[in-house]
């Protein structure tokens, strides 16, 4: 091999706990991968993509993930995204990314933040110059409301299957299977917006990634297939560019098949969680 | 002797009646003859702080003043250990990678009165210590497993019942979740024997290369080391809680109580658990040997105490530079006080700032929670003199040694009487309904509606996890083939009938739940929770509780290891559990087996896999309903609890490993609670996806009354029987060969029957139709118990 490894930071906050698996899956994808720190962010522009894993960024305080969107080592990520740098941000992560308003980041629908405190947010980010007409200024359009599932209320782990729905281009489902099992661990992910024609729009748009479906790949919107009341059955929207990615399912938890149920003897091969993270690299190498 | 400079508190002069009321005005629990025994130990009168050292370092929790004679009984060494219960956690030898020796560390211990007081935190905080013992041996973390029991969810209690269940289910999620740690493992049982006193037991796991374990002690040549503390800021929470682990639940004193359970914090914990692998790191690197302990118990009296006493030293500690939270403290307070998430490193002093820079400036502690920090607080010294100063004033000066000696108490003991007849209760009319009836019993129903809750796949090392098998299973480390099991058991109605019997079913069970996935058994782990010590008909329980377990351990050989008992390297005892009016919980020996799998591909679910294989069963049925889910449902103990044949359970437990290590078994569940019914049913149900496979069999074909002599067991005994045993798939290819071996190990299999196409469970006797369930009819009964209990 003489070509030099595509490198990910997968971005570590107070409070984060999937990034030993997160970096590996980086790693068996065939990239570099480097855990960096919140606070020891100097080399951040070194990377070619970044990871945010996830976990209880700042304990989750006021709202899952915002207080982590608000950290300047987002805004860095948010910069180098502009740059068409690649961005995953996984459960914690898509709501980091979600409340950063990284995702879906369509400039049209700007007006319609919700959350005064993103507002507030936005006038920083206009007075540090930090956005730009891609990322949409900021606006918070979507929210990760907390799940509602008969089973139980509050967090809820499990295999589901998600099905990839879009055939736009972008970095991260090349090659990968129409429908894969992966598992899901949280709280609050269930995708929601203000603005109902948003999601037409995303659909539109071929920016609805993943949606939860059966095992043989209806979406049906019931319970145990949408495991948590997501309008739509969305799992996990890219941005219109299509190098920033917001999951709420885990795929470094479906990156090797003894995690997967069902197929413990094959071990240590590949996952379908896999294919995402080789998608990374494809498109990095490219 | 060691002088004070701070008033003494006269003991040797005051009558019994005026230390009496002294020591209820401080909240002590010594009694007089302690006080008094102190003043002899250390040749003068105790100052306050003194009292406080004593009052926890004898405590129950911190001495095992009442059972440590008992525990002698209990095998803790051979091939499979590396460290035994000496420590804060034991560690089982694991895989052998690159050269290089791995061991699997566990701490299994009770939260049990403060998740009584406090369930929410209680429970949390059970976790978090837990999983600080298993840290602290140098060992990355990572599962844990947790054992509830709670009160009948449908008795007069049931308010409380419901309530104290779902907040410590909340609990535990609360904790593991965010810090990244899944569990792989649990059992949840309801009796209303804990009506009044739940008991919440959690196992952790770590894994750690045996060369780079870091003991509880100062290490060799420590004189002049350095006692640093890190972690959140000392506050008053949980002042008291050792003393309070050791004392009955009054309902009056729950305000004071409350105060005495400690406040969780896994945010900080995550960052702590992250800087301190780093520290782990940096001292590998630099070859530098520390010394390391979760504080718990006691806090930092007891945990710097124990490492300098465990290393053959003496400390001095500076009270006063410990970070604290609140202005004010009395120095016996900072020094006993359990405020939760800190741990003491014993440190070089060339490397105590890189210690100190890991936690405070790395990882900026003091930012990520208000107030917390590493600080050095003290020195280890060559004297063996415990000493704690406070604003230069000397508070406790006694030698080390005689701080963790400890105390012996010999209880006394007296058998009760435990008069037990079998019911006479007719056969049912409708077998369906009697079947569903079990199925839909909260300790026979699925646990999903607790294990839902828990994050299972964090890390990435999950092979098998909660639900799908008799134990949860992990690969430990990236990238290889080793695997380890773990399971957690007890029926605390198997134990309300004869202790003895259900503290061995407990050891076997925990075994048959290994063995089922294919793990051998390697060690275990006991948490007891048993009643008051002080009276004797419940120390009598509480000794032959431990001699169920030993016998068991004893009798159940390490497989390739003749009459060689399978270890238990760590372990609790919680007395005391008991209601304010006197009730003493069933004794409650939980036990937790972790088994090793050379190779984790090799591992078995227990869910049915394939149409028209064919269903053995081995473990001969039994009228051993004693204790039994059916007899429940009809408010009857009766007399039989399953006997624990060892010869036959041992090898019984070599053939079912040998099957699955040549891939003869398809599925594998063990028998045990509810019954062979409950069994093959759960491994219907167990089932994801669309494509459902049921089973078809018939008990007729059994014939115990021809071939083994037994009188023949009517249908509902031979369904819901807790005899032990274990029914497995195999494909019709391989049933001779599974016949040879479990014949190689003396033990008969039956054929039960055969796996179906549509997920429906038809039993028949001798041909005639006994029960024929849909999927759908069991699946509803069996989703919905645990939901409805805890609604």
């Amino acid at each position: 091999m003489t070509k030099q490894k595509k490198k990910i930071a997968v971005i570590w906050f107070p409070g984060t706990n999937c990034e030993d698996e997160s970096k590996r899956a980086c790693e068996s994808a065939g990239m570099e991968a480097e855990i960096i720190r919140w606070n020891d962010t100097k080399n951040l522009e070194h990377f070619d993509g970044y990871v945010i894993p996830g976990g209880w960024s700042y304990e989750d305080r006021i709202r899952a993930g915002v207080i982590a969107a608000k950290d300047p080592l987002v805004i860095e990520v948010k910069r180098q995204a502009e740059r068409g740098k690649i961005v995953l941000g996984i459960c914690n992560g898509c709501q980091v990314l979600v409340e950063a308003g990284l995702i879906p980041g369509n400039s049209e629908n700007t007006e319609k933040g919700i959350w005064e405190t993103s507002r507030e947010r936005n006038r920083e980010i206009a007075k540090e110059g930090t956005g730009s007409e891609g990322v949409q200024n900021g606006k918070i359009t979507m929210a990760l409301a907390p799940n509602v599932n008969p089973i139980v209320s509050g967090y809820f782990c499990a295999w589901v299957y998600v099905k990839k729905i879009s055939g736009k281009e972008n970095a991260f489902s090349r090659g990968i299977p129409d429908i894969m099992p992966i598992p899901i661990a949280h709280g609050e992910g269930r995708f929601v917006t203000k603005d109902k024609k948003l999601i037409a729009e995303l659909e539109k748009n071929g920016q609805v990634l993943f949606k939860y479906c059966g095992e043989n790949g209806n979406v049906a919107d019931r319970f145990p297939i949408n495991p948590n009341g997501a309008v739509s059955n969305i799992a996990g929207i890219i941005n219109p560019r299509g190098n920033v990615l917001a999951m709420m399912p885990h795929p470094e938890r479906a990156s090797w098949m003894h995690q997967v149920p069902g197929h413990i003897r094959e071990g240590e091969a590949p996952g379908p969680g896999r294919k995402i993270f080789e998608s990374m690299r494809d498109y990095l190498i490219k | 002797m060691g002088k004070v400079d701070i008033e003494t508190i006269p003991v040797s002069l005051l009558p019994d009646n005026k230390i009496g009321e002294f020591l209820k005005k401080n909240s002590l629990s010594l009694t007089i003859d302690e006080c008094r025994k102190i003043v002899a130990l250390i040749g003068r009168d105790p100052t306050l702080a003194e009292l406080h050292v004593f009052n926890i370092e004898w405590s129950e929790h911190c001495s095992y003043k009442s059972s440590k004679e008992t525990l002698k009984l209990l095998p803790t060494s051979g091939p499979t250990v590396i460290l035994g219960p000496k420590e804060d956690a034991g560690i089982m030898k694991f895989a052998k990678i690159d050269g290089a020796q791995y061991g699997i560390v566990v701490s299994h211990e009770s939260h049990n009165h403060p998740s009584q007081v406090v369930p929410y935190e209680g429970a949390a905080t059970g976790v978090g210590g837990n999983i600080r013992d298993v840290l602290c041996m140098g060992a990355h973390v990572i599962s844990s497993g947790d054992a509830l029991r709670f009160g009948n969810p449908e008795g007069k209690n049931r308010n409380k019942v419901k309530y104290t269940a779902n907040a410590v289910i909340d609990g535990v999620a609360g904790y593991g979740n965010p810090l990244g740690v899944p569990i792989i493992c649990g059992d949840t049982f309801f009796s209303e024997s804990f009506d009044e006193n739940c008991l919440v037991n959690v196992v952790a796991f770590g894994i750690v290369r045996e060369d780079q374990v870091i003991h509880s002690c100062v290490p060799e040549g420590g004189e002049g080391y350095d006692i640093i503390i890190v972690g959140k800021a000392t506050d008053n929470s949980g002042f008291g809680g050792a003393a309070m682990a050791s004392v009955i639940l009054d309902e009056s004193d729950e305000e004071y109580n409350k105060g005495a359970v400690q406040v969780p914090d896994p945010f900080l914990k995550n960052v702590i658990v992250r800087a301190t692998e780093k520290v782990f790191e940096e001292s590998r690197k630099q070859k530098i040997t520390l010394g390391f302990k979760d504080m718990g118990a006691g806090g930092i009296m007891c945990s710097t105490s124990e490492l300098c006493s465990s290393g053959g030293f003496g400390g001095i500690v500076d009270l006063s530079k410990v970070h604290v939270s609140m202005k004010g403290l009395p120095p016996y307070v900072i020094a006993c006080g359990e405020t939760q998430e800190r741990f003491t490193w014993i440190s070089p002093p060339s490397f105590t700032p890189t210690i100190l820079r890991i936690y405070n400036e790395d990882f900026q502690l003091p930012k990520v929670s208000e107030g917390a920090r590493a600080s050095a607080i003290g020195k280890v010294t060559k004297e063996k003199d415990f000493i704690l100063t406070f604003g230069g004033k000397t508070v406790c000066n006694v030698p080390v040694d005689v701080v963790t000696e400890g105390i012996r108490y010999k209880r006394e003991k007296r058998a009760p009487k435990r008069e037990f007849t079998e019911p006479d209760i007719p056969e049912p009319r409708d077998f369906g309904k009697a079947a569903l009836e079990v199925l839909r019993q909260p300790n026979i129903a699925s646990k999903a509606p607790i294990f839902r809750h828990y994050d299972t796949e964090v890390q990435g090392l999950t092979v098998i996890r909660p639900g799908e098998a008799d134990a949860g299973v992990q690969a430990p480390i990236p990238g290889k083939f080793a695997g380890m099991a773990a399971a957690l058991d007890h029926n605390p109605r198997y134990s309300h009938i004869n202790p003895y019997l259900g503290a061995a079913n407990a050891v076997a069970e925990s075994m048959r739940n290994v063995a089922a996935v294919g793990a051998v058994p390697y060690a275990m782990t006991d948490c007891l929770n048993m009643g008051n010590p002080e009276v004797p008909e419940s120390f009598n329980d509480f000794v032959e509780t431990v001699k169920g377990l030993s016998d068991a351990a004893r009798a159940l050989w390490l497989k390739g290891h003749k009459e060689t008992p399978v270890p238990f390297i760590s372990g609790n005892v919680s007395f005391y559990n008991e209601s304010a009016s006197g009730k003493q919980i069933d004794p409650s020996p939980i036990v937790c087996c972790i088994g090793f799998l050379e190779d984790y591909r090799k591992a078995i679910t227990m869910e049915l896999k394939n149409t028209e294989n064919i269903i053995f069963i081995a473990g001969k049925r039994k009228d051993e309903l004693g204790g039994s889910a059916y007899y429940a449902l009809r408010s009857e103990y009766g007399a039989n609890v399953p006997k624990v044949d060892f010869a036959e359970q041992r090898n019984m437990i070599y053939a079912v490993i040998d099957c699955i290590g040549s891939g003869l078994l398809e599925s594998c569940h063990d028998i045990s609670d509810g019954g062979m019914l409950a069994a093959i049913a759960e491994m219907i149900l167990a089932k994801q996806g669309d494509e459902k496979v049921g089973a078809e069999i018939d008990i007729g074909d059994l014939g115990y009354e021809n071939k083994s002599g037994n009188t023949g067991l009517r249908a509902d005994k031979l369904l819901f029987s807790e005899t032990p045993g274990f029914i497995f798939e195999v494909k019709r290819g391989n049933a001779v060969r599974v016949k040879e071996i479990f014949k190689g190990y003396t033990i008969n299999v039956d054929k039960l029957g055969k796996t179906t196409d549509n997920g429906s469970l038809v039993i028949r006797q001798n041909d005639k139709p006994i029960l024929d369930l849909a999927f759908r009819q069991m699946d509803e009964a069996w989703s919905n118990g645990l939901l409805e209990a805890l609604r």
